[in-house]
């Protein structure tokens, strides 16, 4: 049974695959990202180096390449994800374990590459890519100047500013937001926050005061599940303020000029790695990729693109010198960071470690919480 | 006359039964061999992918294999309190073999799906293990309490004992939020995390209602359009089939820009002062939302069927009924209406199959109440790889769907329906 299906599953995927021979596949999440990686590094990389860098998407999460692996039948050589899939893969022994400083180039001042990065990576298998921010926009027609929401709090306050949120459809962030809003001090880094998350009765407090928000006559939810709906909800009217990705506000205010307006006072720093898969079609070569994709100027690349912070220290030298940097050639990327320092004065880093441990318990709560609104 | 005597020969002598027979299986082997491709099809790619969930779902020898010493300690704790010494020091030497074969990552996965938690919890000891942390000489109990706390917690013992059987039903009962107590019985859990029951009813009462508006919608424009002469219903054919052929996406964003609070819609009702400005309906990101975006969607799939069986009914059977003295209620209810039963069958299967496994629309358009249990299996597919909980999840859909079969085939008659 076990090898019929073996067999099975290899022959779809063998099928499945066209024209990857000799070449690194990358799965990323596709869009205006994708093509943020290809332009900033991805092509320069493969021109470098002579190999051909294929991108495809895929929507995230570990399934994919349990399954290739299953089958026998690898096609993907690099994968895009969040920290806690390079967690669980790790375990899973699906990615490649790295020796950091030897496998990844250091600064052009000579900084080993470990410590480059603004933080320690969540596991052996994941290297730097991107820093991007669970933070909040709001609705200029409605609320400017003096009498605009300016801290984390405000977005809870639905007495001094009326109107529906609109919130991620999960619980992630939701949670930390919601206690930082309650009084809970973020900390260094909001190490503090997910202490206090994993008091007794600490999600409890979160829920209710989510809930509090949701069931307001002045305030209100709509839950949003894809990065597209928070500019979109906004710019509609449908609510007056957002949580959201900030490389999806920057694109709606700067790239298409939307009214809408950046809050990071108790934002969320969320990373994305790369992970090398073990025994990929072509391991040897997506190596040597990754390392150089991942190296100061390359990551500096790709921020000429998208409003997403590279990982690299070293990589802000670099923008801070080509500044304007966007690609429009007149807009400074430096305060749209969510490591601009301006922009980190209350923030919390997304703890992959406590959503690893706990997401599913929390998940079932927070359904529960939904269906009783 | 003896039955020898009867028997006819052919030319060659051999008996004409005989012949026959062999003539009939070669016949009959002609026949197999052109079905087997579609018989194979089916095995490969239904009848054994189905079987492989179903292994999936109750397979938990992984676990097994990797505490042996713990679990056969186990069997003598009544798993009220705190294990015993012996179950520590099992299990601290199970792991410390597993963290030598690289494979402790998997332990604290698979055992982090039955305890939220356990992932650190076995990190921590793992790490202290690495460093050589752990004395062996000494009590591996208070020296894994220091490790971490959980380790103290009886909870946790209980859910390591709770995985020692190779085969168990635990996913499924966890798919009514229930789970196996630590003396074998079979308990609820928390009120604030039973939430797969009210994932199942709302999954129910969206495909329930969704088939229902699609039946009350589709039977009309079916009708319409098998009566019509051909120029209008081959444009109204069109109309019907072209949203089939656009994105589901696309028709689902587009229902979010019509029916949002700030959508054309309630403008609409604004401008011709059907409502205040400042007391809009709410039409999107709630059920309403969700019946509406689906009914669209899956009108087709009701239409279609419909449409064939009407198309074959004859006008002149309501115009009998008409003209032996039925009023055309009564025609259309005694005549047609019970000969457009196959169409409605399978309108109504096909839909609500459809729409019980449906996740994309109703998370996009339904608000609070737009995560249904197929986006829970996607949960546990993508993010959790608890693959087994999936299964066991899609079974019980598949067994949900079954029964809607069972029942429709005890109240109507599979051999009714009809597709086209």
């Amino acid at each position: 049974m076990k090898k019929l299906s073996k067999l099975l599953l290899a022959l779809s995927f063998a099928l499945s695959i066209t024209s990857s021979a000799f070449a690194v596949t990358v799965a990323s999440w596709g869009g205006a990202y994708t093509e943020s990686q290809k332009l900033g590094y991805g092509d320069p990389t493969a021109k470098a180096l002579g190999v051909e860098i294929n991108w495809v998407d895929y929507s995230g999460g570990l399934s994919e390449i349990k399954a290739q692996k299953e089958a026998g039948a690898i096609t993907w050589d690099i994968i895009d994800l969040f920290a806690f899939d390079t967690i669980n893969g790790c375990d899973e022994g699906l990615f490649v374990k790295f020796d950091f400083d030897k496998d990844f180039p250091a600064a052009p001042d000579g900084t080993p590459a470990s410590e480059d990065f603004f933080t320690d990576m969540p596991s052996e298998c994941a290297v730097g890519n991107i820093l991007y921010s669970w933070n909040y926009a709001y609705d200029t027609r409605k609320f400017s100047g003096s009498k605009a929401p300016k801290t984390i709090k405000d977005f809870f306050n639905t007495k001094k500013f009326p109107g529906k949120r609109a919130i991620y459809t999960s619980a992630l962030t939701n949670l930390e937001i919601a206690l930082a809003a309650d009084g809970v001090k973020l900390g260094d880094g909001g190490t503090r926050v997910y202490r206090k998350l994993l008091e007794d009765g600490g999600i409890d407090r979160a829920l209710a005061k989510i809930k509090k928000l949701c069931t307001d006559p002045n305030g209100g939810c709509v839950f949003w599940s894809a990065g597209a709906q928070p500019p979109e909800l906004l710019v509609a009217g449908e609510v007056v303020m957002a949580t959201g990705w900030n490389g999806r506000f920057f694109n709606a205010e700067v790239g298409e000029g939307a009214p809408i307006k950046q809050v990071w006072d108790g934002q969320g720093l969320d990373y994305e790695y790369f992970a090398l898969v073990k025994g990929g079609p072509d391991e040897a070569n997506a190596k040597k990729a990754l390392a150089m994709m991942t190296n100061t100027e390359m990551l500096a690349g790709s921020a000429k693109y998208i409003a997403y912070a590279p990982w690299r220290k070293s990589s802000l030298d670099v923008i801070t010198a080509g500044e304007p940097w966007y690609k429009d050639g007149k807009t400074e990327m430096m305060p749209q960071m969510p490591t601009a320092p301006a922009n980190t004065k209350n923030y919390f880093l997304v703890d992959p470690f406590f959503w690893a441990d706990y997401g599913t318990e929390i998940g079932e709560k927070w359904e529960a919480f939904k269906a009783g609104l | 006359m003896s039955s020898e005597a009867k028997q006819i020969l052919t030319t060659d002598g051999i008996p004409l039964e005989v012949s026959l027979k062999k003539a009939e299986r070669k016949n009959k082997v002609k026949a197999f061999l052109l079905v087997a491709p579609l018989l194979l099809f089916l095995v490969i790619t239904y009848i054994f992918p189905i079987g492989e969930m179903f292994t999936r779902s109750i397979d938990d020898k992984m676990i097994t294999n990797m505490l042996p010493k713990t679990f056969k300690e186990m069997e003598n704790w009544d798993g009220q309190e705190l294990p015993p010494e012996e179950v520590f020091s099992a299990f601290y030497y199970d792991y410390k073999a597993l963290v030598e074969k690289q494979e402790h990552g998997k332990l604290g996965q698979r055992l982090n799906k039955e305890k939220n938690g356990f992932n650190s919890t076995t990190k921590r000891l793992f790490r202290n293990i690495k460093r050589k942390k752990i004395d062996e000489s000494a009590s591996f109990k208070e020296q894994m309490m220091k490790v971490h706390k959980n380790w103290g917690k009886v909870e946790y013992w209980q859910a390591i004992k709770r995985t020692a059987p190779p085969y168990t039903l635990a996913k499924y009962l966890k798919g009514m939020d229930m789970y196996y107590a630590a003396d074998g019985s079979i308990a609820q859990v928390d009120e604030d995390r039973r939430i797969h029951r009210i994932l199942w009813l709302r999954t129910l009462e969206i495909a329930f209602f969704v088939t229902l508006f699609c039946f009350a919608m589709g039977y009309p424009i079916a009708h319409l359009l098998a009566t019509l002469p051909m120029k209008y219903s081959n444009l109204l054919m069109i109309c019907v089939l072209l949203p089939f052929w656009t994105s589901l996406l696309v028709r689902t964003a587009s229902w979010m820009i019509l029916l949002q609070q700030q959508g054309v819609v309630n403008d609409f009702f604004v401008m011709i002062g059907l409502v205040a400005d400042d007391n809009r309906p709410e039409m999107m990101y709630n059920k309403v939302g969700t019946y509406v975006a689906m009914t669209q969607i899956l009108l087709p799939f009701m239409v279609l069927p419909l449409y064939s069986v009407m198309k074959t009914i004859s006008p002149s059977l309501m115009r009998a009924g008409k003209s032996l003295g039925g009023t055309p209620f009564v025609a259309f209810w005694k005549v047609y209406f019970p000969l457009t039963i196959p169409g409605i069958g399978a309108g109504c299967l096909l839909v609500f199959i459809l729409a019980i496994g449906y996740y994309i629309t109703p998370a996009l358009v339904g608000g609070a109440s737009g995560t249904l249990i197929s986006n829970q299996i996607a949960y546990h597919m993508k993010t959790t790889l608890d693959w087994s909980f999936a299964s066991a999840m899609g079974l019980m859909l598949l067994t949900g769907v079954l029964v809607v079969y069972w029942i429709y085939n005890k109240l109507v008659g599979v051999d009714n329906i009809k597709l086209g």
